[in-house]
């Protein structure tokens, strides 16, 4: 029974749960004196742990630290030089002319309130989606360059959700997946 | 790459917290830190970036870290909190020394996903999903965990 303070300090009760646990409380002082010490030691083991947050962080790491860390890393220093190399070289062998085409995003899903299309061509910005009035398709229209794309739709602003209708996907570890869109003739 | 920011923004001191509380060592913590939202941007950017996700690849990286540490690379990385120097101790806060050293009197199992629940407040089934366990292991193990630091802290509480 009292792993029920757990849950309680947890907030891991239905409504309901939480009002047989507090009667269980009112009969059983006992329980009662443990869950009030639980909840204060629990003020105690969630309070701040540092004096300070380290000041190299992600976010604020100037340029020069970013470059100084690739370069000091001589695997990556390669793999960047080929890189740049292989770009050169598509580049000398191929200049391809840039045409757009438009590209309609289509998805059913009446059980939701908000639809976002996320992808290489948004540079992973989320673009909101049009509701087709009371159907429960969404929509939007987007102009892509040739070549091979991946996007995912964000539903209600947090899940991931492939296109149905494609089925070259990328799947990563965690089960979720990109949809991969070919536009165009590609090689 | 403003919403990677906003993410990070929300959500590291969370992380860095949980790994204090699992290493007790504040620089490995900060280098654990920075890896986890490299790891995150460099192979989810396609994903809708979620809590659960940056703290399992923080315990994977955790985890790499330990076995490098086994390996004898790294000479930082301790259990006995007693036996670090005085500049990590200057870094935790004096009022948490004494919980950091009890939690790490916790068995592995419990102190994890204690720690887990205190520092990212996920629910026990997003828990028992990074840890790769039952629902039902993770209310026994935060429980029986909470309890255990309960005759440990019974004199700072």
């Amino acid at each position: 029974m009292n792993h029920l303070n757990s849950l309680f300090i947890d907030d891991e009760m239905t409504l309901e749960d939480k009002i047989s646990f507090v009667r269980h409380l009112k009969h059983n002082p006992s329980t009662a004196d443990e869950a009030l010490y639980l909840l204060k030691q629990e003020t105690l083991i969630r309070g701040e742990v540092v004096t300070h947050m380290p000041e190299t962080t992600f976010a604020t790491a100037s340029t020069w630290e970013k470059i100084r860390d690739f370069v000091a890393q001589p695997k990556r220093l390669v793999t960047a030089s080929l890189a740049a190399a292989v770009a050169i070289l598509m580049l000398v062998l191929w200049s391809p002319q840039t045409t757009l085409q438009p590209n309609r995003f289509v998805i059913y899903r009446p059980d939701i309130s908000r639809a976002e299309i996320t992808g290489s061509f948004t540079d992973w910005k989320r673009v909101p989606m049009k509701a087709v009035g009371n159907s429960g398709y969404w929509e939007i229209v987007l102009a892509l360059p040739e070549g091979e794309h991946r996007f995912s739709y964000i539903l209600n602003g947090q899940d991931s959700f492939p296109d149905p209708t494609i089925l070259t996907r990328e799947q990563d570890d965690f089960g979720g997946q990109n949809s991969v869109l070919l536009v165009g003739n590609t090689v | 790459m403003r919403l990677f920011n906003q993410f990070y923004i929300e959500h590291k001191n969370h992380l860095f917290a949980y790994l204090m509380r699992m290493t007790g060592d504040y620089y490995l913590a900060s280098d654990i830190l920075q890896e986890s939202f490299t790891r995150l941007l460099a192979r989810y950017r396609a994903r809708v970036w979620s809590k659960a996700l940056l703290f399992k690849i923080a315990r994977n990286a955790l985890i790499d870290e330990k076995r490098k540490y086994r390996g004898g690379k790294r000479q930082t990385f301790t259990e006995d909190l007693a036996a670090q120097d005085n500049e990590h101790e200057l870094m935790i806060r004096e009022t948490y020394r004494k919980v950091l050293k009890a939690l790490h009197h916790l068995e592995p199992m419990e102190q994890e996903i204690l720690n887990l629940k205190i520092s990212s407040n996920l629910t026990y089934r997003d828990i028992a999903g990074i840890v790769g366990t039952s629902e039902a292991n993770v209310k026994i193990k935060i429980h029986r965990a909470r309890i255990k630091l309960k005759s440990i802290l019974k004199d700072e509480v």
